[in-house]
């Protein structure tokens, strides 16, 4: 039984003459991780600042536990906690002071669980110092601490592991997925680091020029429910097949080396390698890959990522 | 309301983790210090009363003053001053009263601090908002179950509470400085000043009161200027200008505009409350002390209303 955290209907922001985004809809789930990815200027940030109110909605709505961010604000971000771009904190009090600060504005809040936020982030030795003098990876950590300190059942972060080192990255990676699994926490994630999401997330929402152009289950691109395949052929003479190839499939395929390298349905492989055979191609290797997320997204959103 | 005073506390905690703010008080304290010294070194008479002979050096200082003003006869700023001194020295020889100089009067002659404080309150008002975004920690306070317009009050009270703070170190401070240099004299002592057509001695506290209870309608003012600005363009630093330079332009501009039939709706023209005190003359005909506060509400529910709305109705977009 899946228990829906937020829903997006039809979510559209329009500045100016201009709509930046044009109809968004999707559900993200309690327990999931959803990966929201991108190219710059997709329209990200500007929907998860619709998702925290921070940006007038222009029309449509963003519902959270079923509280409506535009008519039931408070109801609905008492549910939320989020960094919005970079971690930024006031530079001139100590991590302490910035936390306390943040734990005031909500009540409940006491210094027990200041201390609890301050551990699950790994913060203890530094949060005496003033967090003008924390490195980016620290503010980052100190930004998800104070999401986390009213213990939200929507975690939204807006990439998070900038400026983490890898054992960071690690860390925060292995902590997101426990706070989905054990805590059932929804937590929202948008990256432009493929791989950062590819290993994090259940799934995956695509966005480009303010549409979503899919969603899908990160599994599916390792457990396969479509048929797209990365193939890789070694055949002789291969300019002849990169034009037999075009000729009978209308396939684009590419020379890497000695090989051959092109992307098509499962379903259409044997075929290929009939007609080669049939045009008196000579096939010395098939390599057949499933694509990576990587593939995908290139595919969905096209190689010119910045319009 | 606990909520909301959380809030204060944070928007207080802000202003005074900050060694700014305490530049400005430490600014605030080698001012009044500074004014003592000077008013002990140069005002060499300040003890010229403290023997019994003190009337006749009222009537030689009489005396020297009448000279003055045959001596400099086509001026009129001297013989003003002059002739205000005299009747000053007459009251205390009239009504038998022996001058002294001590630290209360030290802090009504601190009344110009007001401006000081204004100037400090004004810097404090533009930087609350601004800053915020500034810092981008605008976007961290907004996703909070609070609503906007607390979060906009809670700041507002606290450039109020930061103002009164500030004001009453001024106070303290000079009673304090003003008692170290002069010596206190008394709880409460009567002071002599000219009111109306003559002079009086009131008590001194009730001066100091109402001395800085007027000066407070241009801090008030000034600041929720400043705030509003700060508000709506996100811009401290055109906030502190614009408050500043209208503060010391403020009459400059209504004396301009005088002869216009407008010129009472002038803020400025309305600011100084005392001018209806003791049955005095209005500075611009038309006006009048409800006329005044009507119009000081109205400007100040127009800068309050901008500033909610700005604060309101704006996308918080990137930096």
């Amino acid at each position: 039984m899946t228990e829906i955290a937020m829903e997006l209907i039809d979510l559209k922001k329009t500045i100016g003459k201009k709509e930046i985004i044009k109809g968004l809809s999707f559900t993200i789930n309690r327990g999931e991780v959803f990966g929201f990815i991108g190219p710059n200027g997709a329209g990200k940030t500007t929907t998860i600042r619709m998702m925290v109110g921070l940006m007038e909605i222009t029309d449509g709505d963003v519902r959270i536990l079923g509280n409506s961010i535009k008519q039931h604000f408070k109801e609905a971000i008492r549910e939320v906690g989020a960094i919005v771009e970079n971690p930024e904190m006031y530079p001139f009090m100590t991590g302490w002071q910035n936390l306390s600060h943040f734990a005031r504005m909500i009540p409940g809040i006491g210094k027990e669980r200041i201390h609890e936020v301050i551990e699950i982030v790994g913060l203890e030795k530094v949060i005496n110092q003033k967090a003008g003098k924390y490195s980016l990876g620290m503010r980052q950590r100190l930004g998800i601490a104070q999401a986390l300190l009213h213990k939200p059942s929507i975690l939204i972060l807006d990439e998070p592991t900038n400026g983490l080192d890898p054992a960071g990255i690690r860390e925060i990676r292995h902590y997101i997925r426990k706070l989905a699994t054990e805590e059932n926490v929804a937590v929202i994630i948008s990256s432009h680091l493929l791989s950062e999401i590819e290993l994090m997330c259940d799934r995956i929402g695509i966005i480009k020029n303010g549409e979503l152009v899919a969603t899908q289950l990160v599994n599916d691109t390792t457990t396969d429910h479509t048929n797209l395949r990365q193939v890789t052929l070694e055949v002789k003479p291969i300019n002849q097949a990169i034009e037999v190839l075009k000729a009978n499939h209308e396939i684009d395929a590419i020379q890497e080396g000695e090989q051959l390298q092109f992307q098509s349905e499962k379903e259409t492989i044997p075929n290929v390698i009939e007609t080669f055979v049939k045009h008196g191609i000579a096939v010395y290797q098939v390599g057949v890959s499933k694509a990576t997320l990587e593939d995908k997204f290139f595919d969905l959103i096209g190689e010119n990522t910045i319009e | 309301m606990s909520n909301f005073y959380q809030l204060v506390y944070n928007e207080l905690n802000k202003i005074y983790i900050r060694k700014s703010t305490w530049v400005m008080y430490v600014i605030l304290a080698a001012l009044i210090i500074g004014g003592a010294v000077l008013t002990n070194s140069i005002d060499d008479g300040l003890n010229k009363y403290d023997d019994d002979n003190w009337r006749e050096v009222l009537q030689e200082e009489n005396t020297a003053l009448e000279q003055e003003i045959t001596e400099y006869e086509s001026d009129d700023f001297i013989a003003q001053i002059n002739t205000s001194e005299i009747g000053k020295n007459n009251y205390y020889l009239e009504n038998d009263i022996q001058p002294q100089y001590g630290a209360w009067q030290y802090v009504l002659e601190n009344q110009g601090m007001l401006s000081i404080v204004s100037l400090l309150t004004i810097i404090v008002a533009a930087g609350i908002v601004a800053n915020e975004f500034r810092w981008g920690t605008i976007k961290l306070l907004l996703i909070r179950p609070i609503t906007r317009t607390k979060i906009l009050a809670s700041k507002y009270v606290s450039v109020l509470i930061f103002a009164l703070f500030t004001l009453l170190f001024v106070l303290l401070f000079s009673l304090i400085v003003g008692a170290l240099f002069f010596g206190l004299d008394g709880i409460n002592p009567s002071i002599v000043v000219e009111q109306g057509e003559g002079f009086t001695d009131v008590s001194a506290l009730s001066q100091i009161l109402s001395g800085y209870g007027y000066g407070m309608v241009n801090l008030i003012m000034m600041t929720t200027f400043a705030f509003m600005i700060s508000t709506v363009f996100r811009n401290s630093s055109l906030a502190i200008g614009t408050a500043i330079f209208l503060m010391m332009a403020g009459n400059t501009i209504v004396a301009i505009f005088m002869e216009k039939s407008w010129a009472k709706y002038i803020l400025f023209a309305n600011t100084d409350l005392s001018q209806y005190a003791n049955g005095g003359e209005p500075w611009i005909e038309g006006t009048s002390l409800g006329f005044s506060i009507i119009v000081l509400i109205v400007y100040f529910i127009i800068f309050q209303l901008l500033s909610w709305f700005f604060f309101n109705k704006r996308d918080i977009a990137g930096n």
